[in-house]
């Protein structure tokens, strides 16, 4: 067992900062984090054994990132890596699986600052290989120096498309098409005033515009990917215009060539640990579906357990930076040690509402133009884990739609290894659309712990009874998972 | 560039070699199985158990399980999480556990 301060889940940017600002008034902090180096996704670093020059990896960002890592050489700060947080056992000690044992981590307050991971939305022939997500694309480039393809198309929903779009061109490679299904010319002039909020963030979106621009690279707004082609590899895309009321016009499909096809329509915040403990939480599509709810101090529902950065909802980097500032200010204000604390939450909370007027121009422009379940057809793959299609999950007839706990039970999706990661929240469109409910008002099937998948040896070294597992269809009993 | 791992400048280290279903295939420390494959042109990691067609790397973060292989006897190894090593056999995984 560890007692500690502060504990954080996730060292990205929020978690990082989290820690930054916890040193500062004297807190002992531990941030455990499943990646063997710090960073997250935005500040994700590659292999230790690269080398560049001498150069930072990060460019311009050098400057913030070298300060953000620096915080885990401080004498108060224990990072552990390679490190699963598997369960809240309670609200105040995390349990870690770190290697092949697990350890306990006992806390005066706890950030989870999880980020986030795409939002899977299945269409014809995303199941197959060479079509990856945004997420995927952007962890090669930064996690292995490496492009997934030498002619890409870039398609789906959402400002990461043209962050990965304009990664890949500078990597040198032929980007076939930018696909974004939301009409964003058409909007451009509306988002402008929130958009000026922040003008170094417009720079860089500007930026971004500009070397898909001098690249040649083809942006098509208002369209989307309707199927993707291939036997062994996807060899092209088919993309269609969406009209004005939603529509997708299968009239006028255009056939692309490409090697890759990187798609990303929005993320996720990852709340497994906070579902797991009971954390209230509240459905806002336009942050990524299910959030943890907060209050102004960035605490959940459960005392003592702040929320910060992607994981609690999708912001992006500046905020996740702000917020895992502002949880670590308030936790050390509960925890009586917090320094000069209304000051620094003015000058915090005051950047911050300058760049949630960015964030929400940038929803505005992005809102998605038409119902992604429209995309699919009767052999689309659902459950990527259990092979369920959209056509088996129809023919369970309408009795079967009343609940995703029956329909969970009654066809095994959202039971395989994801843990429902990549289908439930199609299912939970599904069964809203048939019940004529808002997804806000369905019952989601209870979690158990994990809440990540860890390796059952790591149980083995538990002082108290390993919880029950979910089934896993998978794996033999006492299998590895690794 | 022409093939699939950018140089800006870029010292990888020492390469290695490691076996897929067989073949050599080169890796640079640190690069996770599944980047060294898809470098080598190659994005099948594994085929499914009822519909026997092809899947691999998807998420790229350990969440979707749709890269996993056979890694050293072992099968359910996520290779978007795990690195590649020196004379590691890799192998395509078929349904639930055996190589193909
Ligand atoms: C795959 C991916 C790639 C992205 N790439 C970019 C990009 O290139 N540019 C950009 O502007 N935005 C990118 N984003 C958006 C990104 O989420 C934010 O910009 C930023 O990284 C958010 O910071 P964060 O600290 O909230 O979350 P993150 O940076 O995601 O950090 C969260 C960390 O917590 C870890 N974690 C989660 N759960 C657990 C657990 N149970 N136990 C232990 N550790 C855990 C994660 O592995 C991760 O390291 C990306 C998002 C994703 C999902
Ligand atoms: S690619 Fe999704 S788990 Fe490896």
């Amino acid at each position: 067992m560890i007692d500690t301060d502060l504990a954080i889940i996730g060292a990205g940017a929020a978690g990082l900062a989290a820690a930054t600002e916890a040193v500062e008034h004297g807190l002992t902090v531990t941030i455990a984090d499943d990646n063997p180096r710090a960073g997250g996704q935005y500040f994700r670093q590659p292999p230790l054994p690269f080398r560049r020059n001498g150069q930072s990896w990060f460019d311009k960002e050098a400057t913030r990132a070298n300060a953000l890592f620096d915080v885990l050489g401080h004498p108060k700060v224990t990072h552990i890596p390679d490190a699963v947080v598997w369960n809240l056992p309670e609200p105040n000690v995390l349990a870690v699986a770190a290697g092949d044992r697990s350890t306990r981590v006992r806390a005066g307050a706890i950030v989870v600052a999880t980020g986030a991971h795409d939002r899977p939305v299945p269409f014809p022939g995303w199941t197959l290989p060479g079509v990856i997500t945004a997420g995927g694309a952007q962890n090669l480039l930064k996690g292995n120096r490496m492009v997934p393809g030498r002619r890409i198309v870039v398609a789906g929903n959402g400002p990461l498309l043209f962050v990965v779009g304009a990664s890949l061109v500078r990597a040198g490679v032929d980007v076939a098409a930018i696909v974004e299904a939301a009409p964003v010319n058409a909007r451009l002039t509306a988002a402008l005033p929130g958009l000026l909020a922040a003008p170094k963030l417009l720079r860089q979106a500007i930026d971004y515009r500009w070397t898909l621009l001098r690249a040649g690279v083809p942006v098509r707004t208002g369209m989307t990917a309707v199927a993707a082609h291939g036997e062994e590899n996807v060899n092209a895309v088919s993309i269609a215009p969406i009209d004005g009321e939603g529509r997708i016009d299968r009239n006028r499909i255009e056939r692309v060539d490409c090697d890759a096809l990187v798609v990303g329509f929005g993320l996720t915040p990852s709340v497994e640990l906070m579902r797991l403990i009971g954390c209230d939480l509240d459905f806002h599509p336009a942050r990524g579906g299910w959030l943890p709810r907060r209050s102004t101090g960035f605490e959940t529902s459960v005392p003592g357990v702040f929320a910060a950065g992607d994981g609690a909802a999708i912001g992006g980097v500046e905020i996740a930076l702000l917020e895992g500032r502002l949880a670590a200010l308030e936790a050390a204000v509960r925890l009586g040690r917090a320094r000069d604390a209304s000051v620094r939450r003015a000058a915090l909370t005051h950047k911050l509402a300058r760049i949630d007027r960015f964030r929400r121009a940038i929803e505005r422009l992005f809102a998605a133009p038409c119902h992604y379940l429209d995309l699919l057809a009767d052999d689309t793959v659902v459950c990527r884990c259990e092979e369920v299609t959209a056509g088996e999950l129809k023919m369970r007839g309408r009795e079967a739609w009343t609940s995703m706990v029956q329909l969970k039970s009654t066809t095994r999706l959202a039971m395989g290894r994801c843990q429902g990661r990549n289908c439930m929240a199609t299912l939970a469109s599904l069964v809203a659309q048939s019940m004529g409910e808002p997804i806000a008002k369905l019952a989601y099937p209870r979690t158990r712990p994990p809440a990540r998948p860890i390796a059952l040896g790591d149980l083995l070294h538990e002082p108290i009874a390993p919880p029950e597992l979910p089934a896993d269809p998978h794996l033999p009993r006492g299998q590895k998972v690794t | 560039m022409t093939g699939r791992r950018v140089d800006d400048g870029l010292d990888r280290g020492q390469p290695f070699q490691f076996f897929l279903d067989g073949e050599a295939i080169v890796a640079y420390p640190g690069e996770s199985i599944a980047a060294a494959l898809v470098a080598h042109g190659r994005n099948v990691a594994r085929r499914t158990t009822r519909a026997d067609v092809p899947r691999g790397y998807f998420c790229g973060m350990g969440v979707c399980w749709d890269c996993v292989m056979v890694v050293n006897g072992t099968p359910n190894v996520r290779t978007c999480r795990t690195e590649a090593a020196p004379n590691m056999k890799v192998q395509t995984q078929r349904g639930v556990g055996e190589a193909s």
